[in-house]
């Protein structure tokens, strides 16, 4: 069993880019002894796969609790700011005089230099930093930030993934050895390396080219842009490689070979009947994926490669607060449980999904 | 008559699993002669495999023998206890399965995998005493080039030849009882006799009584004294070879023989399947386990379950109401 | 034998070319002009000339990459950018040992923690001594590793508090070097670094041997094993075990992949003056030949990481013959 090369294995979340294998994904049974006779196995009842999955999956209550937690972090990442920009009343800075709305003191980048390092408050909901800004308004942003580019990965990492893995997968051949040599190069040199390297060289420049561009402006994130990009790269290749195990077994099932004597086109059978069966592995990897991109975000705005001030970033807020961890132990902490919850999250809806389209794994 | 080697009594064996109670094996008798090989018929998930690992007290979790004694040489196994039992298997009860592919451990030779039985078993034996057994019984089961080849490794041995190393494996302690779990299934037809035919041969040699699991009646004849056939967990018919083929009592025991195609069948005869499903370990239904499928069936069979009784002639046992002879 | 030494050695050579291409082609289009920055107020037409000349940099860049990779078998990495006068290998050269030390404590902690619970756990499946292990375990592997690192130094801090001792959260970077110091005030500093860096791993481990452990004991010859009348003891450690160790052996090359991520990390939480802490600080300073030197080191270590246990691998399991 050489497990490294064993496509069934999806990414590991926290342990940053390494071509790891999810363990659990080999099969897990009862415990020692023998092998259950054949007399044992009750019947099954028929239903739809996809129901039956659903239906697997709400009983995880682990999976689903997770789930909910993601949806809290999602909405509050979303609405929260506007709301919480209404909240509270006007404020006079004893810094300069002015008066102040909470549209001003409640986002994530206006300093208060009066009012460092303090804890939770009626204004300050979690408090402040130690440049006097507001922890729960920097939070909010950083996890929209963490879920703009998990967005942004993923959707280049299925689109890669699927496209490249079906055809080496269906065609074989060339595109199929790319994909091996590819994904050996991938497994051999750790992905961390590469985004550290290309965002601390290009970083900067990129910056400065990208800053006119709309959309994408002045404020980092063009570098953000670039740390997907390899966040991206670095993953579609695992993506891939599961995709392409899939239809390799899909390819051999007799109604692909019933398709293909009816006459139907081979692009035809990709698109109606590989396509759809590929929703499984693919809503696995995706979710276990995420995990990695939202770790390896973090991560490199911590080591101060991705998001710069005053933009706000999991990773920057831990770098920023780790200087005060003895006497703000507090600022330090919020956003590394929340980055702990959410990483957690994540990887438990991912079991619980492989769980529940996989059954075969948990009986 | 000998005192019997093994006398199973009413054994029942289930599994507790999510779905359900599955009474595997439910109230099995049977007993062996020294000496003498018992086949045990039935088609699959009939009890015989799980009959077989209850003797040697191998069945786990999510199983359990619920009830029963087994006897062997006059005590009961299920007062053992786990010292007891290793003692026991290997050694005066061995045991071999029916995928030879698997059965061995791939990571240490066939030798050592032989030797360590030996050692295991003889306290006084040395390393290279051991050894030498090894290559005898490689020897006995006919490996060609015994004492080479016994370094090699299972992956470089065929099927038929890895089948031999489990014979090997589990004579090579002179065992009283061999069980044999279905031997030959996986083996190629040719193969299958050879294996046969060593079994027989050793086991008169050396004394062995032999329990022969199969689903296969075609072996039964060749090889067996005394046959027992099993059915949904049950023992319905318990006879000597020649009877139970000539003169068979249970109405399963004859669908099985009318099923079997013959040489001297006419071409374009129809093969005579038994009728209706396999049951439902789970909840079988009171009476006799194969009424709904028997074409002698009464009422009474519907809700009594008929023990094994005397019929015909001589030791022949059949649990019916209505036997055929 | 030697046929697959030869063959892997090569696919050595393409990695190390490939990465070395990369950084050489990311070090020529990187923004800035380094002699520019390196000269600063004392720029002047023929200082620059000479300078880049000094540097090597005024020729073709084909043979500038052919002048890196030589250069690169002799372990001359060139100079630095950012300290004219220092050879990359010697900025290097002290954090070598460190990271070694770091790394090859992390792995043995792996090893050595992280199998045995998960044999542990396969061995008591299902019980609460499986679930809470996988669940620790499951945490400690999800967690990223900067995380896990700040609720240590937390926890360091809160048990300085209560017990008025004085750790220190300023983990004083005298303590790595050559030699491996091991007196009691250095195992305490070291002790957290290497705990934190080995958890990752630790968990990986202990998932991966308590899958492929359980795989093993549903396995026939397992069965046989018991059927021959062995004892339970020597059917685990005899049978299973040898047979669940074989996969291990494979992820060498995975775990090698963990330690120099997690380096970065670690490095620069904890103060270690290690490879990757200075590989970082010539990030930050544009010192591109240290960059280089640095990704072509690491890379170099993950393949051998991979060839090694592809070895392993080999003589671990009779089944696998080298062609």
């Amino acid at each position: 069993m050489d497990t490294r090369k064993d496509p069934q294995q999806p990414v590991a979340p926290g342990a940053m880019f390494s071509p790891s294998l999810e363990p659990e994904m080999l099969s897990l049974d009862q415990a020692a002894g023998m092998p259950v006779p054949a007399e044992v196995t009750p019947a099954q009842k028929p239903s739809s796969p996809l129901r039956d999955s659903l239906r697997r999956l709400r009983r995880d209550v682990r999976a689903m609790v997770s789930l909910g937690i993601i949806l809290f972090f999602v909405l509050v990442a979303l609405i929260g700011p506007p709301i919480y920009q209404h909240i509270g009343g006007p404020y006079v800075s004893n810094v300069n005089g002015l008066t102040l709305s909470p549209a001003d003191y409640h986002n994530y980048y206006h300093e208060e230099l009066d009012r460092q390092d303090e804890g939770p408050s009626a204004q300050y909901w979690l408090g402040t930093d130690q440049l006097g800004r507001d922890i729960l308004a920097r939070l909010m942003q950083g996890v929209l930030i963490s879920l703009f580019v998990a967005l942004f990965v993923e959707v280049l990492d299925i689109t890669l993934g699927i496209t490249v893995g079906v055809l080496a997968g269906y065609y074989g051949g060339l595109i199929d050895q790319f994909l091996a040599r590819f994904t050996d190069l991938m497994f051999a040199f750790p992905g961390l390396l590469l985004i550290i390297l290309v965002s601390g060289i290009f970083g900067q420049s990129a910056d400065a080219v990208f800053s006119h561009v709309p959309i994408i402006g002045a404020n980092g994130n063009a570098r953000l842009l670039l740390v997907g990009l390899i966040l991206a790269i670095t993953a579609w290749p695992l993506m891939a490689r599961y995709v392409r195990g899939q239809t390799l077994q899909l390819k051999e099932q007799q109604f692909i070979e019933a398709a293909r004597t009816a006459g139907t086109t081979n692009l035809r059978i990709i698109l109606r009947h590989i396509i759809p069966n590929l929703f499984s592995i693919v809503v696995v990897a995706s979710t276990l994926n995420i995990s990695v991109t939202i770790v390896g975000e973090s991560g490199i705005s911590l080591l101060g490669l991705g998001v710069q001030q005053p933009g706000s970033s999991i990773g920057l807020m831990i770098s920023d607060a780790t200087q005060n961890i003895d006497t703000y132990p507090w600022e330090v902490l919020v956003p590394c449980i929340v980055l702990a919850i959410i990483v957690l999250c994540f990887s438990f809806l991912g079991d619980g999904l492989r769980d529940a389209f996989d059954p075969r794994s948990k009986d | 008559m000998a005192e019997n080697l093994l006398e199973v009594n009413n054994l029942k064996t289930y599994f507790f699993t999510r779905g359900g109670v599955v009474k595997a094996v439910d109230d099995v008798s049977l007993k062996i002669q020294p000496g003498e090989t018992l086949g045990v018929v039935g088609e699959s998930g009939c009890g015989k495999s799980v009959t077989a690992l209850s003797i040697m007290r191998l069945i786990s979790s999510p199983g359990k023998i619920v009830d029963g004694e087994i006897n062997f040489n006059g005590e009961n196994i299920m007062e053992k206890n786990q010292n007891e039992l290793t003692d026991l298997r290997g050694s005066k009860i061995s045991m071999i399965f029916q995928d030879p592919m698997t059965s061995l451990n791939p990571v240490y030779s066939i030798g050592f995998q032989i030797a360590e039985t030996v050692k295991r078993h003889r306290k006084d034996v040395t390393n290279e005493q051991a050894w030498k057994r090894a290559v005898e019984m490689l020897d006995l089961v006919r490996i060609p080039d015994a004492k080479r080849r016994a370094k090699n490794y299972p992956h470089e041995f065929s099927g038929g030849m890895r089948q031999r190393v489990m014979i090997a494996i589990a004579l090579s302690c002179n065992p009283q009882l061999l069980i044999a779990d279905e031997p030959t299934t996986a083996l190629d037809v040719t193969i299958q006799a050879q294996i046969l035919e060593l079994m027989k041969g050793l086991s008169k040699e050396f004394g062995t009584a032999v329990m022969l699991i199969t689903h296969d009646l075609g072996v039964v004849a060749g090889s067996c004294q005394y046959v027992n056939v099993m059915y949904a967990g049950h023992v319905v018919e318990s006879a000597p070879v020649k009877q139970l083929f000539e003169t068979p009592a249970h109405p399963y025991t004859v669908g099985l023989l009318q099923s079997i195609p013959r040489l001297d069948d006419q071409r374009g005869v129809k093969l005579t399947p038994i009728a209706g499903q396999p049951p439902d370990l789970l909840n079988p239904p009171p009476g006799c386990p194969y009424a709904p499928r028997c074409p002698r069936k009464q009422s009474r069979c519907l809700q009594e379950r008929p023990e094994l009784m005397q019929v015909g002639r001589g030791n022949q046992l059949a649990a019916c109401f209505y036997p055929v002879v | 034998m030697i046929q697959f030494l030869v063959k892997r050695f090569v696919g050595l050579l393409f990695v190390v070319i490939g990465v070395t291409f990369i950084t050489f082609v990311m070090g020529i289009n990187a923004p800035g002009d380094p002699i520019v920055q390196l000269l600063g107020q004392h720029y002047t037409p023929q200082a620059y000339a000479a300078l880049k000349h000094a540097y090597g940099l005024d020729l073709p860049w084909w043979q500038q990459y052919l002048n890196y990779l030589h250069n690169l078998f002799t372990f001359n990495f060139g100079l630095s950018y950012e300290y004219p006068n220092r050879s990359v290998w010697d900025i290097l050269s002290s954090g070598v040992p460190v990271s070694l030390e770091l790394g090859l404590w992390a792995l043995l902690l792996q090893l050595i923690i992280g199998i045995p619970l998960g044999i542990l756990s396969a061995l008591r499946a299902n019980t609460w001594i499986d679930t809470t292990n996988m669940g620790i375990m499951l945490a400690l592997y999800a967690i990223p590793v900067f995380v896990l690192a700040v609720f240590v130094q937390v926890f360091i801090l809160w048990l300085d508090n209560i017990t008025g001792g004085s750790s220190g959260i300023n983990w004083p970077v005298a303590q790595w070097g050559v030699p491996w110091h091991y007196g009691w005030s250095d195992i305490q500093f070291k002790i957290a670094p290497i705990l934190v860096y080995a958890a990752t791993g630790v968990a990986y481990y202990a998932r991966l041997s308590r899958t492929t452990m359980m795989e093993v004991l549903r396995q026939d010859y397992v069965r046989t094993a018991r059927a021959k009348g062995l004892r339970e003891r020597v059917v685990i450690y005899r049978h299973a075990l040898r047979n669940a160790m074989i996969p291990l052996v494979t992820i060498l090359g995975v775990t090698i992949g963990f330690l120099v991520t997690g380096a970065f990390f670690i490095e620069r939480i904890f103060n270690i003056p290690g490879i990757a802490n200075i590989t970082l600080t010539s990030i930050y300073s544009r010192d591109y030949p240290v960059i280089q030197a640095t990704t072509v080191l690491l890379a170099v270590a993950v393949v051998l990481g991979n060839l090694i246990s592809d070895l392993l691998y080999t003589a671990v399991d009779p089944r696998i013959k080298i062609q």
